[in-house]
């Protein structure tokens, strides 16, 4: 395993609610520069993986590799500072500030040492990244979903990430606005971030990931690229229920 | 008409040192989490510390501000990185977490209440303070009301630009909108909660100094103002500091009219009945999301 190729690793994690156990002894790598795609029915622990990994949850086991170093004891904020950034399933947008603000949050925060005038620059440089110049004025939550969810991903971008992981940023959105998210993630990949994302909608993950793991209940079954997954026997059986 | 205009006034000056009370118990429970129990203990030590420098010294009230806010702030930052923190972290989530920290901060308003008992017994205290009147409208006002409702506002105003302008302001607002999102854009959230908590106490203190200036206060009246303090905040809205200043001055309007024309011991229980009024009508508060 070499740790230039991948950037996180996760190994042997275990997560237990009480006697439930959410996540049971899952490994898996992610390789600099790819977009990986975690999917799993409802309920297969694919967020308590997140969660995890971001620090909200403390693993009952094993360990998170990020280039090099164990994070698994650390606070979110010092895993923000590293360079892993994330979205939320529901957008956890601040309601009571505009997208901007919400954006400048992140540039502000999401690296030490960041001066005012250099984090309304990066806010400027990330709302213009990902397209949403003409939402400035507007109260957060009057915005199409669609959009909330963008500023979602503006404001982890805005920390500077090395790994973006996108919890559901697709749910709920309509076609068009699907292959506008799907343009947006190969964007924040090819401007050098690897991309994590947890996905439900078959046509956006089988068609941007370079790689799939599938999670069921709690349990890593299956890895490999999209039509491999695609055509994974106990795959479909227990997930995709014989559609592809 | 008079009677109007004085408990319009009057009652404004009581409302504004309310609308501190109330910014202080909304920063410790919006953003730590703890309904704090004790927070009107710290406004009576605030008023003794006052009482005591002043009385001694002759050092100008408003001065006592000066020792009694980082006094105060200092010792909430410390119950909280000390006692909260480790409750925090034992409890297995933030609901358990706010049911022991209101036990425990009925501790700490046991210990501290009984500690300034102990020490200035139980009678009330007052000093006199800008004790001539000014004439407002044909109705006599006592100067030291409107000395009181000055400060408070440049306080209350000097709050929201400290919440607005200042990168830990912006922190703060983050933490209370969701914690979780905020820790996830590099706020430490264990660092602003402490803080929080000792800023809370040192509006409790802001509160304490003022409250010398206009009425008598004794070591048993905390519990007193820790009441006032709740209804207002769910009266405001949780969280929100327009919504504290709001319901502090309804409540300081309503507590002089009462006081006018019933009598000043139906105060709480009419509190009490407006928030059981405000419960069904619009639950989430004035000023609340």
């Amino acid at each position: 395993m070499s740790s230039f190729e991948n950037i996180l690793v996760g190994n042997g994690i275990t997560k237990r609610f009480g006697g439930m156990t959410a996540v049971s002894n899952v490994s898996f790598d992610l390789r600099k520069g790819e977009i990986l795609g975690l999917i799993g029915p409802n309920g297969a622990g694919k967020t308590t993986l997140f969660n995890c990994v971001s620090g909200f949850l403390k693993a009952d086991e094993g360990t998170f590799t990020f280039e090099g170093k164990v994070i698994n004891r650390f606070n979110p904020d010092k895993i923000c500072h590293l360079g892993l950034g994330r979205t939320f399933q529901a957008a956890k947008n601040f309601p009571d500030m505009s997208m901007r603000e919400n954006v400048r949050m992140g540039a502000l925060f999401g690296q030490r040492d960041m001066t005012y005038a250099e984090a309304e620059r990066l806010t400027d440089e990330t709302i213009a990244f990902v397209g949403l110049e003409k939402y400035a004025g507007v109260a957060v939550p009057d915005m199409p979903l669609a959009m909330q969810k963008r500023i979602e991903v503006a404001r982890a971008l805005a920390t500077k990430p090395k790994v973006i992981m996108l919890d559901e940023m697709m749910a709920g959105l309509n076609p068009a606005e699907v292959s506008e998210a799907m343009d947006l993630v190969r964007k924040v990949r090819d401007s050098g971030i690897t991309v994590l994302m947890i996905e439900h909608v078959m046509k956006a993950i089988m068609s941007i990931c370079d790689r799939i793991i599938v999670l069921h209940h709690g349990e890593l079954i299956a890895e490999g690229p999209p039509q491999e997954i695609a055509n994974n026997p106990h795959v479909i059986e227990v997930y995709l229920g014989g559609e592809v | 008409m008079d009677t109007f205009l004085l408990i319009l006034i009057n009652g404004c000056a009581m409302g504004s040192v309310y609308a501190l009370m109330a910014m202080g118990l909304s920063t410790q429970y919006g953003v730590a989490r703890i309904l704090n129990i004790s927070h009107g203990e710290f406004i009576v030590l605030a008023a003794f510390i006052t009482f005591v420098v002043h009385t001694r010294t002759g050092i100008h009230p408003l001065i006592c501000l000066l020792i009694a806010c980082p006094l105060v702030f200092a010792i909430s930052f410390l119950l909280h990185i000390t006692l909260f923190k480790r409750v925090k972290k034992i409890s297995p989530n933030m609901g358990v977490f706010e049911g022991n920290a209101i036990l425990v901060s009925f501790g700490i308003y046991f210990i501290v209440q009984n500690m300034i008992q102990s020490s200035m017994g139980s009678a009330p205290h007052s000093f006199p303070f800008m004790m001539y009147p000014y004439t407002v409208g044909g109705v006599n006002i006592a100067a030291s009301s409107v000395f009181v409702m000055v400060i408070a506002a440049i306080i209350c105003v000097a709050y929201s630009v400290f919440l607005s302008q200042t990168r830990l302001g912006k922190s703060i607002r983050a933490a209370a909108q969701d914690p979780q999102a905020a820790s996830l854009l590099g706020v430490k959230i264990n660092r602003i909660m402490a803080i929080c908590f000792g800023i809370g106490g040192l509006l409790a203190a802001c509160a304490g100094v003022l409250i010398t200036m206009r009425e008598p206060f004794s070591s048993v009246s905390g519990i007193g103002y820790t009441t006032i303090a709740i209804i207002i905040v769910v009266l405001g809205g949780l969280g929100s500091v327009k919504g504290a200043i709001l319901g502090g001055f309804i409540m300081g309007i309503a507590g002089y009219a009462i006081s006018t024309f019933v009598d000043s011991v139906f105060m709480i229980s009419a509190f009490y009945m407006i928030i059981m009024v405000l419960l069904v009508v619009r639950p989430k508060g004035l000023m609340g999301r």
